[in-house]
């Protein structure tokens, strides 16, 4: 075991090499990458079963020291591992999407050139995020965590020559920035207060510290994890980012990079667990941007932009489930929502590609005949997003909302049950514009639609299956399914310190009654969003016409109109943003710039013309005439001996 | 016979004195004239003038053989041999042209400034007066003292004179060799 | 007045400064030769004169007087034959026109 744990990073690590040092050369090549990921998943899978098996449960966790990384004196860092339950469920997500995303991409990128340069950052970022679930300490985590960030900004970036891309690259790169910073000041503390950064010690003496420092350990890797997991307000940088290729969408926004936040967060949980007020800001972090891009979702056009905005949505919900204190829920939905999204990316990047690189769902529709795999797999990921029941959706949102409801944040469930009504509109809404209804497609791209290559359809099937069954297989019995057998014991110590009692689940009780209430709300969603856009599944018999004049009337409503605009320009944040940090951010660079030019460099400039002029004044002391020097060596005898005389007279 | 009286008649100084003004005045004045004559031949005759009231200044003092050698070597040595260089140099346009610097003023104000200095030292300090029963020196204490304690510097000096010599004439003497490469 | 050291000192100074004056101030190269001897004939006064007033120095004053005599007669040889050099190299005697050393 301990040789296997490090060949789980160190395999696309290789793969990242190779490939860039070597893609080039052969137009194959890059299957190298491929095959590094999927041995690495096999790898992965052995290590989870074991670590699952309860495999070094004595001490809570395998722990694998490869070296010490940091010897210095008075501050050491190793580099190591540490795998336990939770890391074993993050590894499942990583490792599965990132490898059926691998094999998604050979079809995806079959005609760009630059496919080479792609699968080397793909395994580039496999490697970092390996590194960041698999580390034991926080520097470690730390690496890992720059590193995913810098590997998104170059797959963001990847069609470079594009101007936006360049910018989304960028944007997402700084605002990450600024949640990192908060990180890197987090890390500092923890090491100023407890001397050690290697996670189970802190934990261990996380009692220690006083309290204002727990809140402000805990409140500095907040920053760190807003940033990453785009929550407001440094949610700007993720809608952005489907400047990128959709694989990239898929596996880094979708499935395991905007993860990280979240798995910190469930790491950390006794640092979390001893500041309440810090939790009290999670949860409303995470509700407020949940509910914030529920509604920007309702009125974009863009189809990737509409999961980008679900993705954010869903995040939060994990934040919000953090928050209160529901930690497995939180890691049970970040697992149902790695499949479903990454697959509802995938499929989005299937019909994209289906209709020559239209990505505006004004232009689609009535594909639904046309693309079946793609079609089939959609709906199945779209139901089980929208918490219909018995997909996988439904287990972890209600576990989500009842964790919210029982541990006493009614606020959270509300808004939480309103936005789950949401996601199952905007989802709905999204199918209709793409699959139902009449087509709108460029007639000149309607003879080329098709399906995708084998090489792009198998994975949707294969991530359509945990879609449908990994709640059930997880959650069921509720509360004390799989996944609370896996992660119990991960929290136990968190809960039973600061956290809420978790209550026994009443079926027949409150939990029932909670359950019953969202999905009814949720069908109620769903018939409004059948009724303005259009269903059709003849077998179900349920078949709507789109009515898109209805929605024009209704969107034109005095009311609705305002809240149509504002959710269409994003709540205007980005415009805020612009103004305050793009221009008057750039009036203060340009007021520094010209300090820097006039008095900086004007006085290291000046300290030489000063001593060039000088020169050029004292080089007329040498005129080449020898009576000159003999008058300045007369003069400088006088005053010597004047000088002589002035002391020896007194 | 007339003898000359003990002091001046009328003014009662010594005749010593009388003898030191006019060299002295004679001394200061001829130097004067050297440095700011127009005329280079001018000023080398009134140098020579300068040189022999240092003489008659040596003799008062009680040192005839310094005089002696004075007017012997620099009268008729330097003195011919600056007028010598003079003639030889001659430059065209005559000594019409400005005969000062622009750094003589400059110059005056070193010179006075070393004058003062000079002269305020002396004044500060004690010096010894005259022995009333002086004696001049003799050419015989001179010679035994150059030829048995100083016979090393006399040594030295004559071989400086003779590289003098030597380097004097080269230095002087025209380049008339012909070239031996204007041939080929 | 001849009686004092006072007055002989002072005089070689004046003579002294008087060379001075002409060593810097003069364009003609021959002119600066000449008030080189005047300094050093003031040089000569001094020595003479202490050598009179101090009993024991006066034979030592007049040896040393006839050795700067004579080194003074090798300067102005190898002085004017530079200046001879010179002249007929540059064509003119006057040293503010010798500035080849200029920076």
């Amino acid at each position: 075991m301990n040789v296997l744990i490090p060949l789980i990073p160190l395999l696309p690590l290789a793969g990242f090499a190779l490939t860039g040092l070597f893609g080039r050369l052969s137009p194959n090549f890059y299957k190298v990458s491929v095959w590094a990921v999927v041995v690495s998943w096999a790898v992965a899978m052995i290590v989870v079963v074991g670590a699952l098996g309860h495999m070094g449960i004595e001490t809570g966790g395998l722990d694998v020291k490869l070296w010490t990384w940091i010897p210095a004196l008075g501050f050491t860092a190793d580099f190591g591992f540490f795998v336990d339950p939770l890391t074993a469920c993050l590894l499942i997500v990583v490792t599965t999407i990132g490898m059926l995303v691998h094999v998604y991409s050979i079809g995806y990128m079959a005609h760009d050139p630059g496919r080479w340069r792609f699968f080397s950052y793909l395994n580039l970022f496999m490697f970092s995020m390996l590194l960041l679930v698999l580390a034991d300490n926080f520097l470690l985590v730390f690496a890992g965590w720059e590193l995913v960030g810098l590997c998104s900004y170059l797959l963001i970036g990847f069609w470079y020559k594009r101007p936006s891309a360049a910018t989304a690259a960028k944007k997402a790169f700084l605002v990450n920035r600024v949640g990192d910073m908060g990180f890197a000041l987090g890390i500092m503390a923890i090491w100023t207060q407890m001397g050690t950064l290697n996670m189970q010690d802190v934990f261990a003496k996380f009692a220690t510290v006083p309290h204002e420092w727990q809140i402000a350990i805990a409140a500095l890797l907040l920053c760190g994890a807003v940033g990453k997991s785009a929550q407001f307000p440094l949610h700007v940088w993720l809608p952005d980012a489907m400047e990128g290729p959709t694989p990239v969408s898929a596996l880094i926004h979708a499935a395991t990079m905007v993860n990280a936040g979240v798995y910190l967060i469930a790491r950390a949980n006794p640092i979390f667990g001893a500041a309440p007020e810090v939790m009290v800001v999670v949860a409303a972090l995470g509700i407020f941007t949940a509910i914030l891009a529920a509604s920007i979702a309702f009125t974009q056009t863009d189809i990737k932009r509409v999961l980008a905005y679900s993705t954010l949505s869903q995040l939060g919900y994990m934040f919000a489930s953090l928050g209160v204190g529901a930690w497995t829920a939180a890691i049970f939905h970040l697992m149902t929502h790695g499949f479903f999204k990454g697959l509802l990316f995938l499929d989005s990047g299937s019909v994209i590609h289906a209709v020559g690189d239209e990505q505006d769902m004004r232009k689609m529709g009535g594909l639904a005949k046309k693309i079946p795999i793609t079609y089939t797999t959609m709906l199945v990921a779209s139901v089980a997003i929208s918490g219909i029941p018995p997909l996988a959706g439904f287990f972890s949102k209600d576990e989500i909302l009842g964790g919210a409801f029982k541990n006493g944040f009614l606020w959270v469930w509300a808004i939480g049950f309103l936005v789950a009504g949401m996601t199952a509109f905007y989802m709905f809404r999204l199918m209709g514009m793409t699959f139902w209804g009449p087509s709108h497609v460029d007639p000149v791209v309607e003879h080329h639609i098709h399906e995708s290559p084998p090489s792009m359809t198998w994975p949707l099937i294969l991530l359509a299956i945990p879609a449908v069954f990994l709640g059930m297989v997880l959650g069921l019995p509720p509360e004390t399914g799989l996944i609370h057998q896996w992660l119990g014991p991960v929290f136990e110590a968190t809960i039973a310190a600061h956290g809420p009692a978790e209550q026994a689940y009443q079926f027949f009780g409150i939990d029932g009654g909670l359950m019953i209430a969202t999905v009814a709300f949720i069908a109620v969603a769903l018939v409004l969003a059948w009724r303005l856009f259009g269903i059709d599944l003849p077998g179900l018999g349920l078949t709507m016409e789109p009515r898109p004049d209805r929605v024009r009337e209704i969107a034109a409503r005095p009311g609705l109109a305002e809240l149509y605009r504002g959710s269409f320009h994003k709540w205007w944040f980005d415009d805020l943003n612009d103004f305050l940090f793009v221009r008057w951010g750039g009036r203060l660079a340009a007021a520094v710039w010209w300090f820097d030019r006039v008095v900086v460099d004007g006085t290291v400039n000046g300290v030489g013309r000063v001593t060039i002029e000088a020169g050029e004044v004292l080089r007329r002391i040498q005129t080449g005439r020898v009576q000159n020097y003999a008058l300045g060596i007369a003069g400088g005898l006088i005053v010597m001996a004047a000088g002589y005389l002035i002391l020896a007279m007194r | 016979m007339l003898t000359i009286p003990a002091t001046i008649p009328l003014l009662g100084w010594s005749w010593n004195d009388l003898l030191f003004l006019l060299l002295a005045g004679g001394l200061l004045g001829t130097a004067l004239l050297v440095v700011l004559g127009r005329d280079i031949i001018r000023c080398g005759l009134w140098m020579i003038v300068c040189f022999l009231c240092l003489a008659g200044l040596y003799v008062l003092v009680g040192n005839p053989l310094v005089a002696g050698a004075q007017v012997l070597v620099y009268i008729g040595a330097i003195s011919v041999l600056i007028l010598f260089a003079v003639m030889l140099t001659q430059s065209k346009s005559g000594p019409a042209r400005l005969v000062f610097h622009h750094q003589a003023w400059a110059a005056a104000l070193a010179a006075l400034g070393l004058a003062a200095v000079l002269v305020i030292v002396d004044g500060a300090t004690n010096w010894p007066l005259a022995q009333p029963d002086r004696q001049a020196t003799t050419t015989t204490d001179v010679a035994s003292r150059l030829f048995a304690d100083f016979v090393l510097p006399f040594e030295v000096v004559s071989v400086l004179l003779l590289a003098a010599v030597i380097g004097g004439v080269f230095l002087a003497k025209k380049d008339d060799a012909p070239r031996s490469d204007s041939d080929i | 007045m001849s009686h004092s050291l006072d007055a002989y000192l002072v005089l070689s100074a004046l003579l002294f400064a008087i060379g001075t004056f002409g060593f810097l101030a003069r364009r003609n190269a021959i002119s600066m030769l000449m008030s080189i001897e005047l300094m050093l004939n003031a040089v000569n006064l001094t020595v003479v004169a202490f050598g009179a007033f101090v009993a024991k120095l006066q034979v030592h004053a007049a040896v040393i007087a006839l050795l700067v005599i004579a080194v003074a007669a090798a300067e102005a040889t190898v002085g004017l034959g530079i200046v001879m050099a010179i002249f007929r190299n540059r064509k003119t005697p006057l040293v503010d026109e010798y500035d080849a050393m200029k920076e």
